[in-house]
């Protein structure tokens, strides 16, 4: 952030210094003069004059320009810091959206309350249909106890028919539910989550889970 | 015949000074500016006999064009009157002006 201040007025002074002056453009006109000894006639002298007078009228001219330059000059540099700014919140954004798909949601604290039919994630309330909590509700369960419920377990669980009696997909067709349930889709998915051939858990510390 | 010694004196005088006219016939082309705004001129300007050679004829030059608020930018050349008449036009107003 200095070094851009630094810069910037760095190349203020070399601006404002830098410019030729209309004493630069007389001084090459007189060498001129000088230096050719068949300039003499007046019309050739005449010539010369003028041509001092345009690099004079150029001079001012570009004078005149310096301060718009030097405007552009702080909108640009305004700009970069800004897109600076942005790259760097960017690049911040992405790593710690990153982080949180490695280790999950961060939740402090999950209560579901089974007679309201709420479910309070970081005192953030969802409300959820009866089925919807009851998944949920066995999922939690099961994470306390440190265990992935696969679909048939699942579905076994909730109806309280034997596991040789249910079937992965109508586990799997609860999960669904839940996680269209719960919408938000980073949430849902990051909250129950997939565990490849074993089947689904809440992904949350178990200590932060309270049922009432 | 009585006027004859003072014309002897008179006809030698002018005899003298003759030459001493002769000598003074030396002119210079200098090329001189004046600033603010750039303005340039050639012009040829007599100069008296102490003054013609190159190194004294550049500080009577720049004395009697800075009246006027000339600079001399150089001295071109010196020469006599021979040199005059190709020199009228192009110093123009100029010309034996200073």
């Amino acid at each position: 952030m200095v070094a851009i201040v630094a810069i910037l007025l760095g190349a203020a002074v070399l601006l404002f210094s830098s410019l030729p002056s209309a004493d630069a453009f007389n001084a090459r006109v007189e060498r001129i003069f000088v230096e050719n000894d068949d300039l003499t006639s007046q019309a050739e002298i005449k010539l010369l004059e003028i041509l001092a007078l345009s690099g004079t009228a150029f001079a001012d001219t570009l004078s005149s320009y310096r301060v718009v330059i030097y405007v552009l000059m702080v909108f640009a540099t305004l700009l970069l810091v800004a897109a600076l700014a942005i790259l760097v919140t960017l690049v911040t954004l992405n790593r710690r959206l990153a982080q949180v798909e490695r280790a999950g949601i961060r939740v402090a604290s999950l209560v579901i309350d089974r007679e309201a039919r709420k479910v309070y994630l970081n005192d953030l309330e969802l409300s959820l249909t009866e089925a919807a909590l009851e998944t949920l509700a066995a999922l939690a369960e099961a994470r306390m106890d440190d265990d992935i419920l696969s679909g048939v377990e699942l579905e076994a669980v909730i109806t309280g028919r034997p596991a040789a009696d249910c079937d992965e997909a109508a586990g799997a067709t609860r999960i669904k539910r839940l996680r269209d349930t719960l919408g938000n889709q980073l949430v849902s998915e990051l909250l129950v989550r997939t565990v490849a051939r074993r089947g689904y858990m809440l992904a949350i510390d178990k200590r932060v889970i309270r049922m009432t | 015949m009585k006027h004859a010694p003072r014309l002897a004196v008179v006809l030698t005088a002018i005899a003298l000074a003759l030459p001493g006219a002769a000598a003074a016939d030396c002119y210079a082309d200098y090329k001189a500016k004046r600033d603010r705004p750039l303005q340039l001129h050639y012009g040829v300007i007599a100069l008296p006999p102490a003054a013609c050679n190159p190194g004294a004829a550049g500080a009577e030059i720049a004395r009697r064009i800075g009246a006027d608020g000339w600079t001399l930018l150089n001295v071109m050349g010196i020469f006599g009157p021979e040199g005059l008449a190709q020199r009228q036009a192009d110093a123009g107003r100029f010309f034996l002006r200073y």
